[in-house]
């Protein structure tokens, strides 16, 4: 589609510039965190535990309190967030690449290959995203590279049938038909013609999974399944401050509000894209 | 139709079965001997032993396997090493309270959801619409981990209108049921709702207008029909993540189903209850979802054709 | 059933004292529709008579505002997006725009139904034939479900299809078997109009054929009114007394379809008829009307016509012509009429 007319949509649609506008903004906060934190995020500090907020002086205050080691909220939260966020970057981007290349295989040679594939993701699909991440996890042990692959192994199912059902449709098209007929080589239609058509959908499901990412990555942390303390994670944080909840909230409350506004903005980012690429819009 | 439902209660099994071969390996993946991941931590060599004889770890893989299936067709699931009684009797003890919650999660989701999106569909543009979008949109951002959590902070312990944890009441059934069926819920409400706004565009709807249908008549009755379609099949979509939830939503509320037993098995490492959970919550899910397919094959005939 | 066979007795009789009634009037309709770039304009002042117990004839391309018309004879123009700028419907006497809702409810189906054009998609794929059958039957007739099943099944078998097939779903049907469904259900109720929005288009030819056969019976047999709206002129000489043909959302001519067809008056009349291939005689070659079809996104000034037409003069492109009788049975809406014999060949 054309550029032009894709960069019009993108700043006429309130969903895409909010999930857009928040999410660079947490990136920023996230990954420049380096640059200007003040406090150690994983240092326990026993005598200032339980402090509450306190924006007095700026960056030096603990403007979102401390937590019952002492620590500062705010340093922990944009700490994890980068932590949370550079592993959903990673995941999501080998749920795509996975995802992508068996279902162009599996949507443009079909027979065989698309049966085993397909057939694969049904196996995959059966047992529930968390629990399935739950049991490698608790069989493989905590470590990083466990966590991206518990994740992966679940998630690339969902690229690859939206990917796969996309060149189904492509693949019947005319255009592509001509293609053959005029005699192009495989690898010439699938990645000039077919390709590019089915990019839009992984923009879309891109974000989705994004969203998908961060939140299992927290449900894991929650369990103690997925970043161990005392690395801060927006998921560890919600279930260790549940204890203190009743009379120091903000342990949660600060994580609880990051990790809604963080999904809620990819999913935004998801449906203003899934709207401004639709190709059968009319401007 | 019977062809249908035999069809699909075939790959059901098939799905089962590789499911079943997922759990047998499961323990088997991690390094060093499978038998001690199964006994209590500091057995003794003999209790090691039996084990090892029991998961006959000196067989074939396939002998290995066909004693598995046979002892959960016996009913033997292994012994819990956190418990030590069958686990087989703790999931019976416990499946019941998850069904409770999960079945009380999507009576109240669908009865919330389905009227609502019916009528924002039907009144497009209105108030409720914007309404039902925003709650909707809103919703399915909503994760058990933090919703959990801030409504126990709200209504348990800044509020005091609800009890926080436990199993006692039917009051103590009201915030886990709202985290699961909210964000089920906003996704069923965007569902419906698009569901009948595609309806009610088709040309068969004019012609039932044409004979003399009433509006609320072609909404409630005709209409509704084929948007319940994508309906029921997002249902046996959402099942699989609605068991999910129950891991958090169990271990924040105290609730004691076969949700808070995964989470407290995976702790301590009770591998036998982890591998029979996972068996038995991917089974559920097949089930589920092959009830789910057959109930919209009598809803809707055309997807009996092969 | 003797109830319904005694009451059609009286309907007949009655019927033939009350022909030449008008039934249903569209006066001067002017509706647009709103998209998201542009307004289009659908009609643009159509006047039409239908009497009872006539066959009229619609003649128009896609886009002319037949079908419009004829959802309009309903009220059922989508909600949304049409706007009536000025003209009124009547049904029998009464607007059809300002009829209560249970008057509107009990006209549809009832006195007045409607065959659609597409089989494929005008059935509800999730119900039986039989019951989308009985659907005006139990409305309108109060039947019960068993007994309005029954009927069905009768219907069915009217209209040539095994009444044992109440219970099968659309998708089991082909499309001319579908299309006699819809007959089925619009003639349920003895309506005093049937309206047929181009009930044969989506079809066959042979399957046309069956169609139109069934469909000349029966309003032979119950002495129903017929709106056929067609661009198939060969199926307004089979079935129809009088033809109107519109364009860019106006009548511009209109009478009875001897004498239209045979002394075609206006330019684009002509221009239908010479377009048709003659099957004996001399090989000619296919004469197409010049031009565009008018956007009804943007129509032309005066007389919507006058770029494709022959007979154009400078009027012609800023006056808009009213429709003169030419004779009885003949009006046409243009400054420069033709006077030609046409010969069919």
């Amino acid at each position: 589609m054309d550029k032009k007319i894709i960069l019009n949509r993108m700043k006429h649609n309130p969903f895409f510039i909010i999930g857009a506008t928040i999410i660079v903004l947490l990136l920023l906060i996230c990954f420049l965190s380096p640059l200007y934190i003040q406090f150690d995020p994983t240092v326990s500090d026993l005598a200032n535990k339980f402090q509450a907020p306190d924006l007095s002086a700026g960056l030096s205050s603990h403007i979102l309190g401390t937590d019952n080691m002492g620590r500062d909220v705010f340093t922990r939260l944009v700490v994890g967030g980068r932590v949370s966020l550079t592993i959903a970057i990673i995941v999501v981007a080998l749920q795509i690449s996975i995802g992508v290349i068996l279902g162009l295989f599996a949507g443009y040679f079909g027979g065989v290959i698309d049966i085993i594939v397909m057939r694969l993701c049904e196996i995959v699909l059966s047992i529930p995203q968390l629990i399935l991440a739950i049991a490698i996890m608790a069989v493989m042990g905590p470590s990083l590279s466990n966590l991206v692959f518990a994740m992966v192994f679940g998630g690339w199912v969902h690229v690859c049938k939206v990917t796969r059902n996309n060149v189904l449709v492509l693949r019947k098209q005319e255009f592509v038909q001509a293609s053959i007929v005029l005699g192009a080589k495989t690898p010439h239609i699938v990645l000039r013609q077919i390709f590019p058509n089915v990019l839009t959908q992984i923009f879309v499901v891109g974000s989705q999974r994004f969203g998908e990412s961060i939140l299992q990555e927290a449900a894991l942390s929650f369990l103690q399944l997925g970043i161990q303390a005392p690395d801060p994670a927006w998921g560890n944080m919600i279930s260790a401050g549940r204890t203190f909840m009743a009379t120091y909230p903000w342990m949660v409350v600060a994580p609880g509000i990051a990790l809604m506004l963080a999904v809620l903005s990819f999913n935004f980012l998801g449906d203003g894209l899934r709207d401004i690429l639709d190709p059968k819009r009319k401007v | 139709m019977l062809e249908y439902i035999l069809k699909r209660i075939g790959q059901t099994i098939f799905v089962l079965f590789i499911v079943s071969i997922f759990a047998f390996f499961l323990i088997r993946l991690a390094p060093g001997n499978p038998a001690l991941l199964m006994v209590p931590d500091g057995s003794s060599d003999e209790v090691i032993r039996a084990m090892e004889e029991k998961l006959g770890l000196h067989d074939p893989l396939y002998v290995q396997y066909f004693r598995y299936i046979s002892d959960i067709l016996h009913g033997d699931l292994g012994q819990s090493t956190q418990y030590r009684v069958p686990v087989a009797k703790i999931v019976a003890d416990r499946l019941p309270n998850t069904a409770l919650l999960a079945v009380a999660s999507v009576v109240v989701g669908l009865l919330i959801s389905i009227p609502l999106g019916i009528v924002a569909g039907s009144h497009r543009g209105t108030g409720v619409d914007f309404f039902a979008m925003f709650v909707a949109l809103l919703g399915q951002s909503f994760s058990p981990v933090w919703l959990s959590v801030f409504l126990m902070l709200v209504f348990a312990n800044v509020l005091g209108l609800l009890p926080a944890m436990g199993m006692g009441s039917w009051k103590n059934l009201i915030l886990p049921v709202a985290t699961l069926a909210y964000p089920m819920a906003a996704q069923i409400t965007r569902v419906a709702r698009s569901g009948i706004i595609d309806t009610l565009s088709e040309d068969y709807i004019t012609a039932t207008y044409a004979k003399g249908i009433s509006r609320f008549e072609v909404n409630w009755k005709y209409a509704l029909k084929n948007a319940l379609i994508p309906i029921v099949t997002l249902v046996g979509i959402t099942i699989g993540s609605f068991l999910s939830g129950t891991v958090i939503v169990e271990t924040v509320f105290g609730w004691s189903g076969i949700g808070q037993l995964m989470q407290q098995s995976v702790n301590v490492r009770d591998y036998a209850m982890v591998q029979s959970l996972i068996l038995i919550s991917a089974s559920l899910i097949a089930i589920i979802n092959m009830i789910v397919d057959i109930i919209n094959s009598f809803i809707d005939p055309r997807m009996t054709l092969s | 059933m003797s109830k319904l066979k005694n009451e059609e007795k009286v309907h007949d009789v009655a019927q033939k004292e009350k022909k030449r009634e008008p039934l249903v009037e569209v006066k001067d309709m002017v509706v647009e529709f709103k998209t998201e770039r542009s307004i289009v304009h659908a009609l643009n002042g159509v006047n039409l008579t239908i009497y009872r117990g006539e066959s009229l004839g619609l003649v128009g391309e896609a886009g002319a505002g037949k079908t419009t018309t004829a959802l309009g004879i309903l009220n059922l123009m989508s909600e949304e997006s049409a706007r009536i700028v000025q003209g009124d419907i009547t049904y029998d006497g009464k607007s059809v725009f300002k009829m209560s809702n249970h008057e509107l409810l009990s006209m549809r189906g009832g006195k007045v139904s409607m065959i659609f054009q597409n089989p494929l998609t005008s059935l509800n794929p999730v119900f039986t034939v039989g019951e989308q059958i009985a659907m005006p039957l139990r409305k309108h007739m109060n039947m019960k479900r068993k007994e309005a099943l029954k009927e069905a099944s009768k219907l069915l078998e009217m209209v040539g299809i095994a009444g044992g097939r109440v219970t099968d779903y659309p998708h089991q049907f082909s499309g001319g078997m579908r299309q006699r469904v819809g007959i089925a259900a619009a003639l349920a109720c003895r309506p005093e109009l049937l309206i047929a929005d181009e009930p044969t288009t989506a079809l066959d030819v042979t399957i046309q054929a069956q169609i139109l056969e069934l469909m000349k019976g029966l309003q032979e047999k119950y002495d129903t009114s017929l709106l056929m709206i067609t661009h198939n002129l060969g199926i307004i000489s089979e079935l129809c007394q009088r033809v109107a043909v519109m364009y860019a959302g106006k009548i511009i001519e209109e009478g009875a379809v001897d004498e239209v067809f045979s002394r075609p008056a206006h330019p684009y009349t002509v221009g239908l008829l010479n377009s048709l291939p003659k099957l004996t005689g001399p090989r000619e070659r296919l004469v197409a009307i010049p031009g565009h079809v008018a956007d009804p996104q943007n129509l032309p000034s005066g007389c919507s016509f006058h770029p494709r037409c022959a007979n154009c003069t400078e009027r012609c492109k800023t006056e808009t012509p009213d429709m003169l009788s030419i004779t009885d049975h003949h009006s046409v809406a243009c400054f420069n009429p033709m006077n030609q014999e046409y010969n069919n060949g």
